[in-house]
């Protein structure tokens, strides 16, 4: 498991014995990483984040156009693999959680124990900390460097 | 605002082409694609229709290395250029740390990429989001075409440029430009990111 803050770990490994889910991705509203379990390259990772925010940003765009109130959850059922995808409120802003789950759980249980983890999440999540530098003033030799070794200049 | 991990030490930027139907975006991300080593990259995902053109999304995440002791990921975006599917454009463009204006210089798509920038700087309206607060650059695409086709990259900034932003001119199908246009607005995202770091 890989989270981006700690504070997230241990509702999300209660998640993943609870719930036997195989992948679970949360990722934030505009498709950045925050935790995930289950995936071995980083950069897959991304890809599934990209995927899952677009298919909720759709989803709510959809059911507003429809005059419904938002969908908060979208759920995919294929024959060995389901996929649960939904939005939830923290206090870091709003989240994504995608969940790959197989024959050996099922849909209700994860969105029993989804449901536990999104009020986990709530209760674990610490005071905002004040804003803290990141990059050195002189950031932009190494941005040249890394691009220009990226394109083989 | 991108993604900060303090703990690992990551960043994560979202950079979004945007610009009128076949202006050149995926062709942008298609070229990076092919240019970075793969261990640098991840798959491209495209979210086309039968016909190529782009339905929903690209995504192209690239890995750039260490900066200030940082992992720094770019997570590139296209939108679908055409006017129909300005709902989708939306959709794409929230959470975005960076634009690449990408106009066709051609004179006959001139209209196109006026509607289009105005188009782009409603969407982040809507958003919340001024155009003159998030770093932007213009590329000014297919400047390879005979010149009595396409307009100079001078008159496309008289057009487009008045708030003085980085502009290229590109030839994406063959990279010419594609490598300013990526290395100047990841210069500016980095640079806002240093002025205004987010709370841990």
């Amino acid at each position: 498991m890989r989270a981006i803050e700690p504070w997230v770990e241990r509702p999300l490994t209660e998640f993943l014995g609870e719930s036997a889910a195989r992948v679970t991705l949360l990722m934030t509203a505009s498709g950045q990483v925050v935790a995930q379990h289950g995936f071995t390259r980083s950069l897959d990772v991304m890809s599934a984040a990209a995927l899952g925010a677009g298919i909720m940003a759709a989803t709510a765009e959809l059911a507003r156009v429809m005059g419904s109130r938002p969908l908060d959850a979208v759920v995919h059922q294929g024959t060995g693999l389901g996929l649960y995808l939904a939005a939830f409120s923290t206090p870091r802003g709003r989240w994504i959680g995608l969940v790959v789950f197989g024959a050996e759980t099922s849909l209700g249980l994860v969105q029993l124990f989804f449901a536990r983890l999104t009020q986990d999440l709530e209760r674990a999540a610490p005071a905002a900390e004040p804003a803290r530098q990141v990059l050195a003033e002189n950031f932009e030799d190494e941005l040249n460097s890394s691009l220009r070794a990226l394109f083989g200049r | 605002m991108p993604l900060v991990n303090f703990t690992s030490r990551e960043i994560t930027c979202k950079l979004v082409f945007y610009g009128p139907g076949r202006c050149g975006k995926t062709t942008n991300l298609l070229y990076i694609h092919g240019r970075v080593p793969e261990d640098r990259r991840g798959n491209m995902v495209s979210l086309a229709t039968q016909s190529d053109r782009t339905l929903f999304f690209d995504f192209l995440p690239l890995e750039l290395g260490i900066i200030s002791g940082y992992t720094t990921r770019f997570q590139l975006y296209t939108v679908p250029g055409q006017v129909y599917y300005n709902a989708t454009r939306r959709l794409v463009l929230q959470g975005a740390d960076g634009v690449v204006f990408v106009a066709d210089s051609q004179a006959r798509r001139f209209d196109d990429n006026l509607e289009s920038f105005r188009d782009l700087q409603e969407n982040l309206l809507e958003q919340g989001v001024d155009i003159r607060q998030l770093p932007l650059v213009l590329q000014y695409n297919k400047q390879d075409l005979p010149t009595d086709l396409i307009l100079a990259p001078s008159e496309l900034d008289d057009a487009f440029n008045f708030r003085g932003v980085p502009s290229f001119p590109s030839d994406a199908l063959h990279g010419s430009g594609v490598f300013e246009t990526l290395k100047a607005l990841s210069s500016l995202v980095l640079q806002r990111l240093a002025a205004r770091p987010p709370a841990p």
